[in-house]
């Protein structure tokens, strides 16, 4: 309700995540989420690389206001970046929260989330405003209706920069348009060990998609995971857009389930040995790299798909994705830490998680 | 013979010139001829070497490199170097280097997506004209008639054109 006057404090989120991990929706034993994000500038200000301090401080209030204003969600907060400490800003980076380059970012920048954390608004990231939507499961339409409202009520109280022929202006013209990228983070884990990989992204290219890892734009795919989303912003409509990313997803799970279904068919045995050692790595091991436990968790995730792994919740899983980053780890032990300690941490919080099940 | 360069003075010197498998002669006097040897004989700076590769690639680079956006000062080789714009201006002042660059990056350079309603009614009605006048394109690429006529007609009411034409 009261947008600045009660102050969160970062540590209060860090033993859960936001509802886009719950593991529900369409298709969510391969979709994990659906996210749709649009950029926006404010009319008569210039984009961020050549605003001056006075001009993003101006602009930080502005938007921050407007925001409130909007009544988006009645439970909105605003945590100002320059205000939390680059380990808060990783946290909130690994909950898709804000961008990498908006952590990384200089001056006064914010974001603003409800408790559920399915909208976001990044305030002076790469352009003045960046809106994001993320829901569980195979979503994107739902999520484009929620965006767009939130859309409509922003533009009612901000003039966004905006041309007939151009659409949306942003910073960079790969943006400009509809301000759109819609994606889906897919968990293709059998696809991945059956080598047909590859033949999906080609698929996928074609139809002027790109497949991306975990955290978006040039981060290595890990865990299995893949986020795939339009690349054009310009000369097709949002629905048309969505409907282009949504005709190719369920072409995707279709086929990782064969895959799937292949591996069991060829090999179960021994299928059901690499998920069983993964499930015993996690319940056991001493010590677990950020990399490793990726890897052991897509492996159980799949077992828990397949009706091999029966007492682990999707949402558990979904979870420790995330809550076992480096950020998080660190938040929730209220220090800094070293590579090795975090890995003693990681697993130790693994081991309990899974305990308590 | 007169001198092809300056058409006043004699031609005295005749130059065949080879390019690729073609042929040219050139007819000009002394004093144009010299200035064509200083030409030929000058070996190209880097900067000049740069500017014709940079010519060969992206031909609007050259002549939009003097141009700088008068209100965020941005100039458009800082763009094209960095790929970030300065200010929405840009759009309309970098516009004719913009307008491949889009082409190449999204296939087209027109918006049909979302309009702000501040944007005004008409803005939405001709964007709205413009995205149906497309699908019933497609629908005529697909021979799906049906769809097209249906399209035809929404088309007509929107635009309140009722002429066959």
């Amino acid at each position: 309700m009261n947008f600045q006057a009660t102050p969160m404090k970062i540590s209060d989120l860090a033993d859960n995540t936001g509802e886009w991990l719950r593991g529900t929706g369409a298709e969510s034993d391969i979709v994990i989420s659906s996210r749709i994000r649009l950029a926006r500038n404010v009319a008569r200000f210039p984009f961020l690389s050549r605003a001056n301090i006075k001009q993003k401080r101006e602009l930080e209030e502005i938007v921050r206001n407007k925001i409130k204003e909007a009544e988006i969600t009645s439970d909105l907060r605003y945590i100002n970046l320059a205000d939390i400490d680059s380990v808060e800003r990783l946290f909130l980076v690994e909950r898709h929260l804000i961008s990498r380059e908006h952590a990384g970012g200089e001056g006064e920048r914010g974001v603003a989330f409800g408790k559920s954390e399915t909208v976001s608004l990044m305030v002076n990231e790469e352009d003045h405003l960046r809106i994001q939507v993320i829901r569980s499961g195979f979503e994107l339409k739902e999520a484009w209706k929620t965006i767009d409202d939130v859309d409509n009520k922003l533009e009612k109280k901000l003039t966004y920069a905006y041309s007939s022929r151009f659409g949306y202006l942003t910073a960079c013209p790969t943006n400009v348009g509809t301000g759109m990228r819609a994606s889906v983070m897919l968990h293709l884990p059998a696809l991945g060990m059956t080598h047909h990989i590859e033949k999906v992204f080609n698929a996928v290219m074609k139809l002027g998609l790109v497949v991306r890892g975990l955290y978006g734009e040039g981060t290595q795919v890990s865990g299995d995971l893949y986020q795939i989303s339009n690349q054009f912003t310009l000369g097709k409509s949002e629905p048309e857009i969505i409907e282009i990313i949504e005709s190719v997803i369920p072409r995707i799970t279709s086929y990782e389930r064969m895959a799937r279904k292949a591996l069991i068919a060829e090999s179960r045995e021994q299928l059901e040995d690499r998920i069983w050692r993964s499930y015993g790595m996690l319940k056991v091991a001493r010590m677990i790299s950020s990399e490793e436990i990726m890897h052991l968790l897509s492996q159980v995730r799949m077992g828990v798909n397949l009706g091999i792994i029966n007492n682990i919740e999707m949402k558990t899983l979904n979870e420790l994705f995330i809550l076992t980053l480096p950020g998080h780890l660190q938040k929730l032990e209220g220090r800094e830490l070293n590579s090795q300690q975090r890995n003693i941490i990681r697993a130790a919080y693994v081991r309990k998680r899974l305990e308590e099940i | 013979m007169k001198c092809e360069s300056c058409n006043k003075k004699h031609a005295t010197v005749h130059l065949t010139e080879i390019v690729g498998t073609t042929k040219k002669e050139r007819h000009l006097c002394e004093e144009c001829a010299q200035g064509i040897n200083t030409q030929l004989a000058k070996v190209p700076s880097p900067t000049e070497i740069l500017t014709s590769l940079i010519n060969q690639v992206a031909p609007e680079i050259n002549e939009m490199s003097k141009i700088v956006c008068p209100v965020c000062g941005l100039s458009y080789l800082e763009f094209r170097s960095n790929g970030r714009l300065g200010c929405p201006m840009d759009y309309t002042i970098f516009r004719k280097g913009l307008i491949p660059l889009l082409e190449k990056m999204h296939g087209s350079t027109q918006h049909v997506g979302k309009v702000p309603s501040k944007a005004g009614k008409e803005l939405i009605k001709k964007n709205e004209l413009m995205q149906l006048r497309n699908e019933l394109n497609k629908a005529v690429e697909k021979e799906d008639y049906e769809k097209a006529a249906e399209l035809r007609d929404r088309i007509y009411e929107l635009s309140g054109d009722t002429n066959e034409d």
